[in-house]
């Protein structure tokens, strides 16, 4: 096993590497620069906007910016933003936090609400909770995400109750304790639930069939035979094993949890990395690109290989050999 | 009997303690008002909305303009440019001086004057300012390319503790107006110049209460995408015509939204105190004035231009020894009756309807109408006469001969050709559509592609290779920070750039106005020179202006003393202001 992840992780640098280098050269494919919107100002000279190029490693070849890029990398310096005229470590940690806890709100609200809803749907198939809650989780996987975030906002600001946006309000500082927590759990309704909407709809289902599956099963039937209560048939030899494939689902969210849902994040003003990614492309900055992008990959491989471990520690049928 | 007076008694008693509580109460009542009258002003909040985070707390290697205005309120200058009047005052400098000829200039130097750590502000912190700062050829910053002529730099001199004096090579108008630019502390920033680490001190990353300045507020808290609070500088010299200590209003709270969208929304939801409006906003807006007690201002136009630019360029391009332009166009563009029609067939009044909802203004002068002296508005107008365009077309030799409702030229030569704009900006997008659409009825064919902003300035001032450019400058008060898209060896002389000789006479006498209006001190004299350039502008069309928008912003009534200008926005004078008791 130990083997095993070694051999992943080794199998990953390469594949990073692969991931830096085929950003940095689209980044560069397209024309100009960061300092490109620095030329159209009438009292900025052409030296200056040089002065800034070199600062910035900009003058050099393609290849000496990359091998620059690469050769801090592997110092642990993620290079400095343009932008924002600070180092990039500086501005992703400043942001990861926010996104992180978006990410965990939305993540808690969907799995604790869809793995009971998709039991619930797949003891009573046919009957009228399993066909309403169908309607409703087809319906919501419909709405597109931007698009309720934009409803859900503008009810708020129609009828009140609800912060439009943002994750703190103006006067948070003033707050006590409390009222903190409270202020940003007021804050994360509207992206909690048009992040997990879509999300509680798809996993209510796949757990839905799963369980449905495993409950055609003939151990299943044999329990039941037993005389076992239809509960323990369920929760103690169905369940176990239908959950098994969301294991990998997981995963993948896993590794979603900081690169985030940037788009509902730039709907919904929070302050994560999205928008700073957002900014970061529209702008041509450079190496807060790189990092974001290198981060994102990073964290899909980590999500990717926690899954697999979880999943060989849960289902003792799966070992990973090294053949 | 016995009870009756007990009654009586009671009776006087509670009246005794009621007059007691009165007079207690009035005494109070008395007192506070007393208070009142010292710190009635004191006191409140102001809430914004900005749309991007700061990028620096260092406004010399600052280099855009969303930072400056949170920025603005830490630093000052020895001179300030009124919001209103747009007259010079003085700030940290209290008086000044110029010798005869206009080159020497001395300051005195407010003596009241404490960094916010408490430190002395003094001579020495202008001498490093413009010495070690703007001056450092290791810090690449814009204000070096003000304060150069000619590539001479200003000799700034400490006479005593509190007198400067700056030499200049040469008369230069401007310069009091861009005394304006912020001072900066010597003993807080001495140390990072010396390891040449100045260009990233002061970041976003450095803790608020490193940043030091002499201006009404301070940097209290700053929470990367969602809000910098600022909060009054108790040691601020300032003080109102009443001898208040200034500033009134506390603290100010700039929450980071991410587009004009959300903070329209939390300005009507009563978050905020202020709010831009776009034209599109204002009939969402304006009825709600009541309700949501709160004022539309509508300021005038607004400093960011809209123009056509159409290439004349007739320079070969040394890489692929081809013409930048193709010669038969370049041989159209070049021609002014054509660039006249063209002006005549923009359609001014309808871009300003649909684009700007009836919110904004034709745009004919080269200077804003919001910049006060400078401005002239008796340029000559095209006014939109389709007839007349097309009359202008057929003289000048573009007759649609073979009656495919495209006009040739005397060669023949279909009249074709590219306008590009910014596909960022929404707004440029429409108004080069609707132009498209208005040259087309004249029997132009325009094709027109929105390019990305990198690209488009690429080709603007590198590549040379466009037809016809819709494009914006930002504009100001000052018509000789413009220079460098005036003068024929500008870079930003966008239609033909970089001229060794001007290449035509009117370009030879604008080289000239700007010369000899730059080394003209008061301004009335400057006025003439500066009113015939534009008026040369507007002769010669070298850019085809369109329309500006309008300055609108929304307030809540809660302030007093306000006095909103399209320059100096709604807050200008914002230390001065202060907040009505009842939203404190």
């Amino acid at each position: 096993m130990l083997k095993y992840i070694l051999k992943r992780i080794l199998i990953s640098i390469p594949l990073l590497f692969g991931i830096s280098l085929l950003t940095f050269f689209l980044i560069q494919i397209t024309p100009g620069n960061f300092f490109d919107t620095l030329k159209l100002d009438p009292q900025v000279s052409p030296q200056t906007i040089a002065h800034y190029e070199k600062l910035f490693y900009l003058d050099k070849s393609l290849f000496q910016q990359y091998w620059h890029w690469l050769k801090n990398l592997l110092h642990f310096n993620l290079g400095y933003s343009f932008y924002y005229n600070a180092p990039v470590s500086q501005i992703i940690s400043s942001r990861l936090f926010n996104t992180f806890i978006l990410s965990l709100s939305a993540m808690l609200a969907t799995w604790l609400i869809a793995i009971p809803l998709g039991i619930v749907m797949a003891v009573n198939r046919n009957r009228f909770i399993d066909k309403f809650l169908s309607i409703i989780s087809f319906i919501s996987l419909s709405v597109p995400s931007f698009f309720l975030a934009i409803i859900l906002l503008y009810f708020a600001s129609k009828f009140g109750g609800l912060p439009l946006g943002g994750m703190q309000s103006a006067d948070f500082d003033q707050m006590s304790l409390l009222g903190k927590l409270l202020d940003v759990g007021r804050h994360l309704v509207i992206p909690t639930v048009v992040i997990s909407i879509g999300a509680i709809a798809s996993l209510q289902r796949i757990m839905r069939g799963n369980l449905l599956e495993v409950l055609r099963q003939q151990y299943i039937l044999a329990a039941r035979a037993k005389g076992l209560p239809e509960s323990r048939v369920i929760y103690k030899h169905a369940l176990r094993n239908a959950i098994n494939p969301l294991i990998t689902i997981l995963g993948y969210h896993l590794s979603g949890l900081l690169s985030g849902a940037a788009l509902i994040e730039i709907i919904c003003s929070w302050p994560g990395i999205g928008s700073v990614m957002l900014t970061a492309v529209r702008a041509k900055d450079l190496y807060l690109v790189m990092a974001s992008m290198l981060m994102g990959g990073v964290l899909l491989f980590l999500g990717n290989l926690l899954a697999d471990i979880m999943l060989a520690w849960v289902d003792p049928r799966i070992r990973y050999t090294d053949s | 009997m016995k009870h009756r007076n007990k009654n009586i008694f009671i009776r006087t008693t509670v009246i005794k303690k009621l007059l007691i509580s009165l007079v207690v109460f009035l005494c109070s009542v008395q007192v506070a008002l007393a208070q009142d009258t010292v710190s009635d002003k004191y006191g409140g909040q102001l809430v914004f909305t900005t749309t991007s985070d700061p990028r620096s707390f260092n406004p010399v290697v600052a280099k855009e303009n969303s930072t400056s205005a949170v920025i603005g309120y830490l630093f000052e200058g020895l001179t300030k440019t009124d919001g209103a009047t747009l007259e010079v005052l003085p700030s940290l400098a209290k008086s000044w001086q110029v010798s005869d000829n206009g080159l020497v200039w001395t300051f005195y130097l407010r003596e009241d004057v404490l960094w916010s750590d408490g430190v002395p502000f003094s001579a020495d912190d202008v001498v490093f300012t413009f010495n070690e700062l703007i001056y450092n050829d290791e810090i690449p910053t814009s204000s070096r390319d003000i304060f150069t002529i000619d590539g001479k730099k200003f000799e700034v001199k400490r006479i005593s503790d509190h007198v400067v004096q700056f030499t200049l090579p040469m008369r230069f108008a401007p310069f009091l107006r861009s005394m304006g630019t912020s001072i900066m502390p010597k003993h807080a920033l001495k140390s990072a110049v010396d390891d040449k680490t100045f260009s990233f001190t002061w970041g976003i990353d450095t803790p608020v209460d490193q940043i030091i300045g002499t201006g009404p507020y301070l940097l209290s808290l700053y929470q990367p995408g969602q809000r910098v609070v600022l909060k009054a500088n108790p040691l601020y010299w300032g003080k109102s015509s009443e001898g208040e200590r200034l500033p009134f209003i506390q603290r100010i709270i700039y929450l980071i939204v991410q587009n004009q969208d959300v903070a329209l929304l939390k300005f009507l939801e009563g978050e905020t105190d202020s709010c831009d409006v776009r034209g599109t906003d204002y009939p969402l807006l304006k009825p709600l004035e009541k309700e949501k007690n709160f004022t539309v201002y509508d300021l005038g136009a607004t400093f960011g231009s809209n123009f056509i630019v159409f290439n004349q360029n007739p320079r070969v391009n040394p890489k692929t020894n081809k013409p930048f332009v193709d010669p038969i166009k370049l041989s159209w563009f070049q021609n002014l009756e054509f660039r006249k029609a063209v002006a005549h067939a923009i359609d001014k009044k309808r871009i300003v309807q649909i684009v700007m909802n009836d919110l904004g203004y034709p745009q004919y002068s080269a200077m804003n109408p919001s910049a006060g002296i400078f401005y002239n508005p008796n340029v000559l107008k095209y006014d939109y006469d389709l007839e007349k365009a097309k009359q202008i077309l057929a003289d000048a030799g573009f007759v649609d001969r073979n009656k495919d409702g495209i006009r040739e030229d005397k060669d023949g030569n279909k009249v074709e050709f590219n306008l590009f704009t910014s596909s960022n900006s929404a707004e440029r997008l429409q108004i080069a559509a609707i132009i498209r659409h208005d040259l087309e009825k004249i029997g132009l064919k325009v094709n027109f592609l929105g390019l990305e902003f990198n690209n488009l300035v690429a080709k603007l001032i590198g590549a040379y290779d466009w037809d016809a450019i819709l494009i914006g400058l930002t504009g100001g008060i000052e018509p000789h920070f413009g220079k460098n898209v005036w003068v024929s060896n500008g870079q930003l002389h966008f239609w033909n750039p970089g001229q060794e000789q001007p290449q035509t006479q009117w370009e030879a006498r604008v080289d000239e106005i700007f010369n000899l209006a730059v080394q003209e001190l008061d301004d009335k004299a400057r006025k003439p020179l500066y009113d015939e350039w534009q008026m040369i502008v507007s002769r010669e069309l070298p850019l085809i202006y369109t329309v500006l928008g309008a300055g609108i912003s929304a307030v809540r009534n809660k302030f007093e003393n306000l006095n909103p200008t399209v320059y100096g926005g709604v807050f200008h004078n914002l230390e001065e202001l202060y907040i009505k008791k009842k939203y404190r």
